[in-house]
């Protein structure tokens, strides 16, 4: 091995390290939190599309139903998150990864 | 007078014979008319001794004149059995259970049968090309002459639930990192499809209701029925739809000079208080009223309905450029 490719390999090695690095610092804490917004967002939306689920009357519930069908992976994870979340700060605190 | 004209008013004033009797008239004109009953007592066809159902069928007897009538119930029921059929094609069957139960909630609330009814209306008039007028006798629950005001408030409602839908794909999209698949995408999505759908007939209807369709209101000459009126007067043209008359049906008839039994005193006693009503009629409301139909001794039917027709005084003539106004 010449002492060129030893040191391309090195550097190599040491870009990918990097890059890990900064993803995992960086990069994918901010796309968590967009995802996050994102299923918030989706929260928000499917509360407003069936408030019945809760007591609520909504004058749209009845159009709103057709949308049923094709909310399928939206509604099990609604569910599921609306079970989960114990509080909005705990919530809002997951991304710290204590 | 514009294509699309409603009747309205409390149960039992009258609204169906009205109404058939203006689309008569108009029919008599040469206008291709149908008369749209949503009565679920079914009156349309007792007052043409003749069946209707969910499509528009020619009157038997009287040219230009078609009849339908609506069923809401059954309009709740298909659109249920819509949703559950593509439920099934869409969903795993694990979670079919948990969102049915969502979709029969859905159903049973209250507003499902005026959403269903005006659903049947929206489709009515966006399939009238072949009619030069369509009449439509609006049933008497209270709801209906509400619906007719809501297409604004829906239509608000259904923006801000695209807006949140498009916010959350959008955030999803930026979500996905390098050449991950977003979890959901703004392309071929079908809820925004479909929002969208909805807003548009909901644009559709309140254009329609506002700039191309007339409504009366049928009223007896008793209190009840005038406060009724005088509130269903605000309501619609708080919401920007135009009351064009009242037209008053009940009359009593007033006996001949020379009677004086019991009877004849009771009358005429009657056909004075009813003149009082008449007036206030006339001076508290600024709708004109277009018509003053006595109390027929049988149901109005057959020939009644054309003296009926002659009783209107509600222009018939199909949309003309708004000259005088």
């Amino acid at each position: 091995m010449t002492l060129a490719e030893q040191i391309s390999e090195y550097r190599a090695r040491l870009e990918e390290w990097l890059r890990g690095l900064y993803h995992g610092m960086v990069t994918h804490h901010a796309y968590e939190l967009i995802e996050k917004e994102a299923e918030d967002t989706e929260d928000l939306f499917m509360l407003a599309c069936f408030p019945d689920a809760f007591g609520i009357p909504s004058p749209v519930s009845y159009y709103t139903a057709e949308l049923l069908p094709y909310l399928e992976d939206e509604f099990e994870a609604w569910e599921r998150r609306m079970w989960d979340r114990e509080s909005m700060l705990e919530r809002k605190g997951q991304q710290y990864h204590f | 007078m514009e294509k699309f004209v409603f009747f309205g008013g409390k149960g039992g004033v009258g609204k169906t014979t009205v109404s058939a009797a203006y689309a008569l008239k108009s029919a008599r004109d040469g206008l291709e008319t149908l008369v749209v009953s949503t009565d679920p007592a079914h009156s349309t066809s007792d007052l043409f001794d003749q069946q209707f159902g969910d499509d528009p069928q020619p009157v038997e007897g009287i040219d230009h004149l078609h009849a339908m009538e609506i069923d809401p119930d059954e309009e709740v029921e298909r659109h249920l059995m819509d949703i559950k059929r593509s439920l099934g094609s869409q969903v795993s069957p694990s979670m079919v259970n948990e969102i049915d139960r969502q979709i029969e909630m859905a159903h049973q609330t209250p507003g499902a049968y005026e959403s269903a009814l005006f659903d049947r209306f929206v489709d009515v008039m966006r399939n009238a090309d072949e009619y030069d007028r369509v009449v439509f006798d609006t049933s008497p629950t209270g709801g209906t002459l509400r619906l007719l005001s809501l297409p604004d408030f829906l239509q608000g409602w259904i923006d801000r639930l695209l807006h949140k839908r498009k916010k959350s794909v959008d955030l999803y999209e930026k979500a996905a990192i390098g050449n991950q698949e977003p979890r959901r995408m703004m392309k071929g999505d079908p809820i925004i499809a479909r929002l969208q759908d909805r807003k548009e007939m909901f644009e559709f209807a309140g254009e329609t209701l506002r700039e191309r369709a007339a409504f009366f209101l049928v009223v007896n000459p008793d209190e009840l029925s005038i406060r009724e009126t005088r509130r269903a007067v605000d309501r619609l043209e708080e919401s920007g739809l135009s009351v064009r008359g009242l037209a008053v049906n009940k009359l009593t008839p007033a006996p001949d000079p020379d009677e004086n039994g019991r009877g004849a005193t009771f009358l005429r006693q009657r056909v004075e208080t009813e003149r009082e009503r008449l007036e206030t009629l006339r001076e508290t409301f600024s709708q004109p009223v277009v018509a003053e139909i006595e109390l027929r001794i049988a149901e109005v039917k057959g020939n009644l309905l054309d003296d009926v027709a002659d009783e209107l005084d509600i222009p018939v003539a199909a949309e003309v450029p708004a000259s005088d106004d």
